[in-house]
């Protein structure tokens, strides 16, 4: 169903357990051992990073909304649940990923704008030829098996905005965790609304005392008080159901989340996700990842 | 091999002519496989090992459709929309594929319900989509078409009312998942040959929920200019669930009248693609519903198109303006027309179908019965359970589609009702192939 998560594919197909994660990568690098040893790349997760900055950068010359960018991490999710990355060119199929999103998410942007954007900024490794994206998108929508309706937590956060009563800097922030979550393994693990929640608790309970601060991601934001015993500071709030100890808001989320029917111990395991996430960040070098991706391209010859 | 084609079609040929006919027609999957360059996307399926190809449907602006038969342990019989390359040449090139053809494919894949047209699988193969569908055996514009030859003989009541409930099932599904079809009229409600509807043709369905870009920004304009709801006509921007309320309307009359009730002219884009006011459509509306009013519509008086209304009623004749809605009338005369009544062998639709026409054909959005309300209406209410088969009970049998071998054969073009108009959507991918057509 198309705005229905329960039965989308999105759950029927594209949610995974961890183990089942960890048995397809395990897969793909089995079949190609000798270009895993060859070039290693970074963590998984700081490659996640950089694909996002470097989406952003495309969508920020096309004014596109969030919503497509995130609509195109998932797709790159999905593919490289399929391929193995060193098979590919990750420019082409990022750039591809985003015009696919673009229209998906009704902001269509036309392919020879999208080629010349993405040439102005990677001209090593995207040609001028419009057909390669052309071919790139029968492929990902092929490996996507045409699924290609991604169900997100941000709309979630919009309707438990009121239920919770959110003041904007916690929707603001929510909004940030979210967008951070992308950057991991999270949108493979778990529905959209437990991720949603997530980022809900996350903001309420580790408002940090600077709002201004959390443009875009949550990580400056959180990511210190987060780990300084924050996880601590957390499970305290939801198991502390007799409400003496935590303010107000927080004891209203604690009720609430007892009267859903939502799955607690999956929401303590992604603020886990993101903490670990926030730690790794902190390795983080763009140009690492760069001559890394590039060296792979190059001496495969990826981009032709 | 076994053709359903009705004697007319393909009686004329010769079977040899139709062995080598239909070699081409294969062929006309077949050839787009051209040699493959290594690293290149190829499928991993291909059409041609799973169908054979034994006609050609119909061809829109998206493409062709064909009919097939499934091979190497496949059965039944299916119908392939073969989305064309954007540009038809010597070389085919990979160009992006259309946003429309992305929405019909994604929909499609998600989607499930009796009255919703059932998709197979989606084929990428060779710079060509090939959407493989369950084969429909009818359509509601042919059944239509059916009741006027030779001469014009009224669908049964029942018929019509059970026709009419499995169209509000299946929207009422389109709805509740905020999928809006804006493209609802006769030739896109199939009816399979056990009697069941399958609301078919996606391809300018859309996502409701809080889109990115109001839903008016980049289509232009949608829905055949028959089935065009009023407000939409009056350029309203915030446009809803209502619009496929009112072409279900249009149907609904057609179904009983056999005519499309308000047969407008629609005016064309002129260069700089603004989009005109359809102001020979607003008139056929206002004929019979007469004038909207500010007072039952509340909203009018803000539509960016509501002083062009105001223009028809300074510049026509003020005859039928003055007047209130004759759709009581037009529904008389209809039913009389018709032969419905309650002692003839077609039934009748009655007061009850007079009411929910009127809820259809409402003018202001906001007040149009939704298709969950239409459902709970006495229509269906009264008078007795509704068959999950229209057929059920009726006398005679209708025409097979009709099936081809000829795939030049252009034809639904001229066909009444299935101009398909609008398609101003992907306007950035659409503006070259739009000036081949």
């Amino acid at each position: 169903m198309a705005a229905n998560y329960w039965a989308s594919s999105q759950r029927r197909h594209w949610l995974f357990s961890r183990e089942r994660l960890a048995d397809i990568r395990e897969g793909l690098r089995e079949k190609d051992k000798v270009a895993h040893s060859q070039f290693p790349l970074p963590d998984q997760r700081l490659l996640n990073i950089y694909f996002n900055q470097q989406l952003i950068k495309l969508g920020k010359r096309m004014s596109t909304r969030q919503q497509a960018i995130a609509t195109a991490q998932v797709y790159l999710k999905r593919f490289y649940t399929k391929n193995e990355i060193r098979q590919t060119s990750p420019y082409l199929v990022l750039t591809t990923a985003f015009y696919l999103a673009c229209k998906m998410e009704e902001c269509p942007q036309h392919i020879r704008f999208v080629v010349s954007e993405a040439r102005g900024l990677w001209p090593e490794f995207i040609t001028p030829d419009v057909a390669k994206l052309g071919e790139c998108e029968f492929a990902l929508i092929s490996e996507l098996s045409s699924q290609l309706i991604v169900h997100h937590p941000y709309r979630t956060l919009s309707e438990l905005q009121t239920d919770l009563s959110l003041t904007s800097d916690e929707v603001a922030l929510a909004w940030s965790v979210i967008n951070d979550h992308y950057l991991t393994d999270l949108p493979l693990l778990h529905p959209p609304h437990v991720i949603a929640i997530m980022a809900i608790i996350v903001a309420v309970v580790f408002k940090p005392p600077h709002p201004s601060t959390y443009a875009g991601t949550g990580q400056s934001a959180l990511a210190g008080s987060m780990r300084d015993g924050g996880g601590m500071q957390m499970l305290a709030a939801l198991s502390d159901k007799n409400g003496s100890g935590p303010p107000p808001k927080i004891q209203k989320l604690v009720s609430w989340l007892a009267e859903s029917e939502v799955d607690i111990k999956a929401v303590i395991e992604c603020t886990q996700e993101l903490v670990s996430l926030y730690e790794v960040w902190e390795q983080y070098s763009e140009k690492n990842c760069k001559e890394l991706l590039g060296r792979m391209v190059k001496s495969k010859n990826l981009d032709k | 091999m076994s053709l359903t084609n009705p004697p007319s079609s393909s009686g004329s040929l010769s079977r040899t002519r139709v062995g080598n006919l239909k070699r081409s027609l294969q062929a006309t999957v077949d050839d787009a496989i051209e040699s493959r360059r290594p690293g290149g996307y190829t499928s991993k399926v291909r059409v041609r090992d799973r169908y054979n190809i034994v006609g050609f449907i119909s061809s829109g602006t998206y493409g062709r459709v064909y009919k097939a038969v499934g091979k190497n342990g496949k059965k039944g019989e299916f119908a392939i929309k073969k989305f064309k390359p954007d540009k038809e040449g010597e070389t085919i090139q990979y160009t992006g594929l259309s946003q429309s053809a992305i929405r019909e494919m994604a929909l499609c894949t998600e989607l499930s319900h009796a009255n919703v047209v059932q998709l197979e699988e989606i084929i990428l193969e060779d710079k060509c989509i090939f959407m493989v569908f369950e084969y429909t055996e009818h359509d509601l514009l042919q059944i239509i078409h059916h009741h006027t030859q030779p001469q014009r003989h009224a669908i049964p009541a029942p018929m019509v009312r059970c026709i009419m409930f499995q169209l509000l099932n299946g929207l009422l599904y389109l709805h509740t998942n905020w999928v809006l079809h804006r493209d609802l009229k006769p030739a896109n409600i199939l009816v399979t040959s056990s009697g069941a509807i399958r609301i078919g043709d996606l391809g300018l369905a859309r996502l409701f929920y809080k889109p990115l870009n109001s839903l008016f920004s980049g289509d232009k304009v949608v829905v055949t200019i028959w089935y065009r709801a009023p407000e939409l006509l009056m350029g309203s921007r915030h446009y809803t669930p209502a619009v496929d309320m009112w072409a279900i309307g249009c149907i609904f009359a057609e179904l009983l009248s056999l005519r499309p009730i308000f047969k407008g002219e629609e005016a064309k884009m002129d260069s700089k693609k603004t989009v005109p006011f359809q102001r020979n459509q607003m008139m056929k509306i206002v004929e019979i519903l007469g004038l909207p009013r500010k007072e039952s519509w509340p909203g009018l008086a803000s539509m960016p198109e509501y002083s062009q209304l105001q223009s028809l009623v300074l510049h026509r004749q003020p005859s039928h303006f003055h007047r209130g809605s004759n759709l009581e009338g037009w529904y008389q005369s209809c039913l009389k027309n018709g032969g419905y009544t309650s002692t003839s062998s077609a039934g009748t639709p009655g007061t009850d179908g007079f009411d929910l026409l009127s809820r259809m054909l409402e003018y202001d959005p906001i007040k149009r019965i939704t298709a969950e309300q239409a459902l709970e209406h006495p229509y269906f209410t009264n008078g007795g359970p509704i068959s999950g088969n229209c057929f059920e009970g009726i006398e005679g049998k209708y025409p097979h589609r009709r099936v081809t071998q000829d795939d030049n054969d252009i034809r639904t073009g001229s066909l009444p009702g299935t101009k398909r108009s609008g398609l101003q959507d992907d306007s950035l991918m659409r503006a070259s192939k739009r000036l081949k057509e």
